[in-house]
């Protein structure tokens, strides 16, 4: 019961955050509209029985990510002539709307014809931070080490795009 | 039928003669000059050998009733229709061969004075020679299909000699206008052969086999062909309506008027008619016609030369008036009265044209006659030989051209042609008028300084003495029974088999005696009015008459300038608009659509990926719609 | 309880706004935002399957998604502000040089 409301709860503020972010111009209040809803899909997760999960997306998607787009807009000085005029905003959302239902309709049918699950109660170490360890550096090494490597070349990739070119003045 | 080979060196001899020459003048052209010597002993000796074969066939020909016959090589043979190279030699070939080759051959001494010292005289003998030889292959031809191309090569040389002074445009339209009229005559020449051809069916197309077969065929067949034979005579012999090029071909040089406008191409129409003798005697109401087309184009032509001012011009339309004679005699079934006239017109008027490009020379290239007469010379020679032509043309007896103007008078007579009879004493009148028109201003009207002697060179003098012989006693060869003759033209071209003249004698001396009187009667008229003519004061060049009754304009209005304007139309609203529109409007609509399909290529990435969008949703659509869901 | 068709349904819808954004929003920040926010809906569907058919396989994925996400974050700003320094706008469509057709 509680579950129920707290599920309503939760799912609301999410799509609140998304149709926010979508709808706001100034992009400050888009940013906060999609904080909103990663702090919402957390909650999803930790409803979920996903508390490892829980924690990664506050510290990862609402610390990191989310404060990088806040710092990188502010950083940038954006005044009211740099946004782009959107006169057919709304008319696109439409569109748009109108292109995913039936995406949404035949995924969503086919997920409602799947054989009921079974709720039980799963272990209380279901989603806690040791399995998934194990799994992580047991199953998935590879694709773990993978990563590492990947988080390494977008910390140098993004500072080689960013530099400011010098102007060498004397030969070298 | 004797073969032989010197016939086809009559032909050869002048052939090659035009290709050494053309030869030797690119050389004179290109490398080193020759002198004109070399021109002239290969440009006048190849006529002269040309003439010596013939006059040795000619010989053997009066011993013996003999005909001579080669055919070179087969040119065509398919199931139905054969060709061969061959040339006949029978009485009436060789009779106009003869007098082709002696005019020529003295015309083309005439021309080496004439030309003398004009940088294109090598490629006029060139041209000349050319000329010569397909006269000949005209007049020796075995068949129609050889006729024609000799037809085609006179044609060509008239066209390349008209044109000789090709740095001025005029020369070059007037070559042009010859050439076209002619093309025109030519066609109608050619559908007749070719209707003929099919009167006749698998024949042999010899002249000897289809008169054999002539009487074979369907009558109005063959009277269609016969028209249309007679339309390239129309063309080449300068009759009504295809006349309109002679008088501009005067823009030749006086040679070429006088061999190839007067003596021998123009009459070449003549003779295909006598040659084609079997046909026409068989299809008198085109006989008729031919005629009357002869008697009126005779009539037009003298009419309109009693007002013309240049010299060559009067004499080129009188050219047209005596081939309305011959046409007349052709018509009515006289060939060889006919045929007699052209070798009687041949000798005068040659000598006629030459005695005016003497003059044309000696005052310096002048051809108005009132200014001719302004500065007149003394040219005693040619003084003497135009006169005599003058007086031949007239039709005073004793010289040629009354016997053979004479005899054509009376056929029309005999014949009941009464109009054309009449038609023919009024030209007569009209004709002794405006010679004697011409003869007076040029050398009998006063004018205000003493005229000095010009000496002119030998090689004018000569042929035109040679010819004055002619012209006075050529009129003796066919001298008619009641003057105590022996009509040897007549019976040398008894194979033509034409009609001759049946009646008494005294309407025979009646009717001579009118003709004289018309021509006095026109010597007269023309004395009074010219003899003592003020040549200060030229006549006006008003009136219809004088503006040749305007048929050039007429021409150009209907022909040219009606070719004109359709072919403007076809060009800018049928190829421009209907057709190109057309093709260009599809082209366009291509390139439109085009041009909107590829504003989906605006790199745009957001639009990209929209229609990715739309693409995948189509894909769900479908899958929901064949999954059943 | 709360089914599965619920947790998908939201997830869906997530993912959806996440795609309206990027085809209707000429904002090159929105644009970004609704990449993650479309991530963060499949991640969503993901940790659902995990919980409703006991495997944790799906949560290891989703770690990797999020990592994922935030290298592509750096990147995505860096390019961001090379963007604006050379054209000192936010608008995607002013960037058009690799058209054929016509330039609008």
């Amino acid at each position: 019961m509680m579950s129920n409301i707290i599920f309503l709860a939760l799912s609301f503020f999410a799509i609140a955050g998304g149709v926010a972010m979508l709808v706001y111009r100034s992009p400050m209040y888009s940013a906060l509209g999609l904080l909103i809803s990663i702090l919402s899909v957390a909650g999803l997760f930790a409803l979920l029985n996903a508390t490892f999960l829980f924690m990664v997306q506050l510290i990862v998607y609402a610390g990191a990510i989310m404060t990088l787009i806040l710092f990188i807009l502010m950083f940038l000085n954006i005044k009211d002539e740099h946004l782009p005029k959107e006169p057919k905003k709304f008319a696109l959302i439409g569109l748009g709307a109108a292109i995913m239902v039936p995406f949404n309709i035949v995924i969503l049918k086919a997920v409602s014809n799947l054989p009921d699950a079974d709720m039980k109660i799963v272990e209380s170490s279901f989603g806690d931070i040791k399995p998934i360890g194990k799994l992580l550096y047991n199953d998935w090494i590879i694709s773990f080490e993978l990563i590492s490597i990947l988080l390494l070349i977008a910390l140098v990739g993004s500072i080689v795009l960013a530099k400011r070119k010098k102007v060498n003045k004397e030969d070298a | 039928m004797m073969d032989t080979s010197l016939l086809v060196w009559i032909i050869l001899a002048p052939l090659l003669g035009a290709i050494l020459n053309g030869g030797i003048y690119f050389y004179h052209v290109k490398r080193k000059p020759v002198s004109e010597l070399v021109f002239s002993i290969i440009g006048t000796g190849t006529p002269l050998i040309a003439f010596l074969i013939t006059l040795s066939l000619f010989l053997q020909m009066v011993d013996g009733d003999i005909t001579f016959k080669q055919t070179v090589f087969t040119w065509l043979s398919l199931d139905t229709l054969n060709i061969a190279m061959g040339f006949l030699g029978d009485n009436l070939a060789i009779f106009m061969a003869m007098f082709v080759t002696f005019v020529g051959w003295l015309i083309h001494i005439y021309a080496i004075g004439y030309m003398t010292g004009d940088a294109g005289f090598g490629k006029f003998f060139a041209y000349f020679n050319l000329f010569l030889a397909s006269m000949l292959i005209l007049v020796l031809a075995d068949n129609p299909i050889i006729l024609f191309i000799g037809w085609e090569g006179v044609g060509v040389c008239s066209y390349l000699l008209i044109a000789f002074y090709y740095t001025d445009k005029d020369n070059v339209i007037a070559g042009n206008k010859a050439f076209i009229a002619n093309r025109v005559g030519d066609f109608g020449f050619l559908l007749g052969l070719i209707t003929l051809f099919f009167a006749l069916g698998e024949v042999d197309l010899s002249f000897t086999s289809l008169e054999a077969n002539i009487s074979n065929a369907s009558p109005s067949l063959l009277a269609l062909s016969g028209f249309l034979l007679f339309v390239g005579a129309m063309g080449k012999s300068a009759q009504i309506p295809l006349y309109v090029w002679l008088p501009d071909a005067m823009a030749g040089p006086t040679p070429i008027s006088a061999l190839i406008h007067a003596a021998t191409m123009v009459t070449a129409g003549v003779y295909m008619v006598a040659r084609f003798h079997f046909l026409y005697s068989g299809i008198e109401g085109i006989g008729t016609f031919i005629a009357y087309i002869g008697a009126f184009s005779a009539l037009l032509a003298a009419v309109i030369a009693t007002r013309q001012q240049d010299i060559k011009k009067i004499l080129a339309y009188s050219t047209m008036s005596q081939l309305g004679y011959m046409f007349i005699a052709v018509g009515l079934g006289f060939y060889s009265s006919g045929l007699f006239h052209v070798f009687t017109h041949a000798f005068f008027k040659a000598m006629l044209f030459m005695g005016a490009g003497g003059m044309i020379i000696a005052l310096h290239h002048e051809q108005n006659i009132f200014k001719m007469a302004q500065h007149r010379v003394q040219l005693p020679i040619i003084g003497i030989t135009f006169l005599i032509g003058v007086i031949a043309i007239s039709g005073i007896p004793p010289f040629s051209g009354f016997f053979s103007k004479d005899a054509i008078l009376a056929a029309a007579f005999q014949e009941g042609q009464y109009l054309i009879w009449a038609i023919g004493m009024f030209t007569a009148f009209l004709t002794a008028f405006y010679m004697f028109r011409m003869y007076f201003i040029l050398f009998v009207a006063p004018n205000k300084h003493a005229a000095h002697y010009v000496y002119t060179s030998k090689t004018i003098t000569f042929p035109l003495f040679i010819l004055a012989i002619g012209a006075v006693g050529a009129g003796f060869l066919n001298l008619p029974a009641i003057f105590g003759g022996h009509h040897l033209v007549d019976t040398w071209l008894a194979q033509t088999n034409s009609t001759h003249i049946h009646m008494s004698h005294l309407t025979e001396y009646i009717l001579m005696a009118l003709s004289i009187i018309v021509a006095v009667a026109g010597i007269v008229v023309a004395y009074k009015k010219y003899a003592n003519f003020d040549v200060y004061k030229p006549e006006d060049e008003k009136g219809i008459i004088a503006n040749k009754f305007y048929v050039d304009e007429f021409y150009d209005l209907v022909f040219v300038q009606a070719s004109k304007k359709v072919s403007t139309f076809i060009d800018r609203v049928l190829d421009t608009k209907i057709i190109d529109g057309f093709i260009m409007a599809i082209c366009n609509e291509f390139i439109t659509f085009g041009k909107k399909v590829a504003t989906l290529q605006n790199a745009n990435v957001r639009f990209y990926a929209a229609f990715m969008l739309i693409g995948m949703s189509c894909v769900f659509v479908y899958l929901y719609i064949s999954l059943g869901l | 309880m709360i089914s599965l068709t619920s947790y998908a349904f939201v997830s869906m819808i997530l993912f959806s706004i996440g795609v309206i954004g990027v085809i209707a929003r000429r904002n090159i920040f929105v644009i970004y935002m609704s990449i993650e926010l479309m991530l963060n809906g499949i991640n969503l569907f993901l940790i659902t399957f995990a919980r409703y058919h006991f495997n944790m396989d799906p949560q290891i994925i989703t770690v990797m998604v999020i990592s994922i996400a935030a290298a592509e974050a750096a990147i995505f700003l860096s390019v961001i502000i090379l963007l604006f320094r050379s054209k000192k706008s936010l608008d995607t469509d002013i960037f058009t040089t690799l058209t054929q057709g016509e330039r609008s």
